[in-house]
């Protein structure tokens, strides 16, 4: 009988070993900055990331981990159309609208995702071009009644924002992005471009060992308008009426100013 | 140098701005027209959302419109009268103008309406033009007397009711013409962000026989208040004037205003109309052609268009 519990208890035991083994690793990482203010000048950014792999004791772990960074943005509803021809005139026809699609999207990594951790894991995960979610999509022709459909559906879809955003730059995946000195140091650059949207991005540092994550480390990284392009832009979206008005007298004060200093020439 | 718009969203190099508000003042003040015509697309190129292209540039226009109305003011070639009687036509056509931009928006098809109102208007404005200033020189040419034609000429616009007098137009006509012309302006500057003036000089010179000397200044006077207007009611519906994008523009307007005001003093009238129906008609041309040609992507992401 105790033999018998033995045998039943030994494929966990094992496995809490592997635990322990597995939570002797971990990371710590940080951001250069935690905060980007987008004024007049700006023309993107830069935003460091790095950290350390850390192993307790000498634990016998050996051979390279492998370090994920994942930078997600602010996630939107978007509208994608596909233009037709009707009656010899190319309009947009029909529509797809996702309803959760990030503004913003990175994933660096020391070598290919694929070669990292296996597809299903990578799914699960939601890592890589292949892998993100755009949530429920939702179809409609010519601004008709919208309908579900399944991802595989609207897939002509979903990949035109991912060549589209990747065109802008505003998705990006680099399997040289991180940058690993020594074994256990590693940092990466996220390179946002000037068409950022501004919100709250979320810095996802995953570290692998054999397919499998071991550990995974959330950071908050804000993109805000700052000084007067904050203004301007709270002051358009918060007293729109008054915003006009101002901008109208703006212009006439602009014109009626050149107009004098022409004449006086 | 690059420049971050607020409302744009996007960084944009600052010289290009200039260089395009520049050079469409130069043909605005040579041809005396708000040149939003053109602006509008090349905004649209250069990457700038539609609407906001749309919106912004109305907003430029009213800045653009104020050197040469003030100086048309002082001259005295203003028909106040009609002017108002345009403008009252301008407010209802600009309200029916944001409401369409507004619904077709909705329905993701606002960059079609956008395309097909210029391919219409610039196609038949511009025809027209070519086809009457080139008879006009033709007739110089030749020695015959194009000093009789076209006065006491009745056509259909003198036998509608409700007639007014226009001292400063020297007509005594119907205001239902000028308020039908002032409304239809209003939608274009609302649905094209443009003026309006290339539609509404050919206007009163062709179909309301207004004097040619106070045609401009009254067609600037209402534009003005319309596409103050219509500022106003883009930033409403849409958060899309941009006041960066559109100072930008406009210091490099007033400035092109001023050179090709010199420059359109130095050629005739019926050059400047033949040169103005070719660029007209070009732009419509290249727009239809981008209407029917199969296009490079299929797709669009809404983007500024929510």
């Amino acid at each position: 009988m105790k033999q018998f519990i033995t045998q039943l208890l030994l494929p966990f035991m094992a496995l809490i070993y592997l635990t322990n083994a597995v939570q002797a690793e971990g990371i710590v990482t940080d951001l250069s900055k935690h905060e980007v203010a987008i004024r007049s000048n700006f023309t993107g950014a830069d935003i460091l990331v790095f950290g350390a792999i850390e192993r307790a004791g000498d634990s016998a772990i050996s051979g390279p981990a492998d370090v994920v960074i994942e930078v997600t943005g602010p996630e939107t509803s978007e509208t994608v159309r596909r233009k037709d021809r009707v009656s010899g005139i190319w309009l947009n026809y029909e529509a797809t609208r996702f309803e959760r699609v990030p503004g913003f999207y990175a994933v660096l990594s020391s070598r290919p995702l694929e070669s990292i951790a296996p597809a299903s894991l990578l799914k699960v995960e939601q890592l890589g071009f292949n892998n993100i979610s755009f949530g429920k999509a939702w179809s409609s022709v010519l601004g008709g009644e919208e309908y579900l459909r399944t991802p595989d559906e609207v897939a002509p879809f979903s990949t035109a924002i991912l060549r589209s955003r990747a065109q802008d730059k505003l998705y990006v995946a680099d399997s040289n992005g991180v940058v690993f000195m020594g074994d256990t140091l590693f940092r990466a650059s996220i390179a946002l471009p000037a068409s950022v949207p501004v919100g709250l991005y979320t810095v996802k540092v995953y570290l692998l060992r054999d397919g499998q994550v071991i550990d995974a480390i959330s950071s908050p990284l804000l993109i805000a308008k700052s000084g007067l392009e904050r203004v301007i832009y709270r002051f358009a979206h918060g007293q729109p009426f008054l915003y006009g008005i101002v901008a109208v007298l703006l212009a006439i004060f602009a014109g009626w100013t050149a107009a004098l200093i022409f004449r006086e020439h | 140098m690059q420049i971050y718009l607020p409302i744009a969203e996007l960084s944009i190099n600052i010289f290009l701005l200039l260089g395009l508000g520049g050079a469409i003042g130069f043909l605005s003040g040579m041809f005396g027209v708000g040149g939003g015509f053109l602006l509008t697309p090349l905004l649209i190129f250069s990457g700038i959302p539609p609407a906001v292209a749309v919106g912004t540039q109305a907003n430029q226009t009213v800045a653009s419109s104020i050197s040469g109305a003030l100086a048309h003011w002082r001259q005295g070639t203003v028909d106040l009268k009609m002017g108002l009687v345009l403008l009252v036509g301008g407010t209802i056509g600009s309200f029916i103008g944001i409401y369409v931009f507004a619904l077709l928006k909705s329905l993701g098809q606002v960059d079609l309406l956008i395309s097909l109102s210029y391919v219409l208007f610039l196609g038949v404005i511009g025809g027209l033009m070519l086809i009457e200033s080139a008879r006009a020189i033709i007739v110089e040419r030749r020695g015959g007397g194009g000093t009789a034609r076209r006065s006491n000429h009745h056509n259909w616009v003198h036998r509608l009711p409700l007639k007014m007098r226009f001292r400063k137009s020297r007509l005594y006509i119907s205001a239902i013409p000028p308020l039908l012309l002032g409304t239809l302006v209003g939608m274009l500057v609302a649905i094209m962000g443009v003026g309006g003036g290339f539609i509404m000089v050919p206007a009163m010179i062709y179909m309301l026989r207004m004097p040619t000397n106070v045609v401009i200044g009254t067609s600037l006077f209402q534009i003005i208040f319309v596409t103050g207007l219509v500022t106003i009611l883009h930033s409403v519906h849409n958060q899309a004037v941009d006041v960066v994008l559109a100072l930008l523009l406009l210091t490099g307007g007033v400035i092109g205003a001023q050179f090709g005001a010199r420059a359109g003093e130095k050629l005739r009238g019926e050059h400047l109309r033949l040169l103005l129906g070719l660029l007209v008609l070009l732009v419509g041309a290249r727009l239809g052609y981008d209407l029917i040609a199969t296009p490079e992507d299929f797709f669009s992401l809404s983007g500024g268009l929510g």
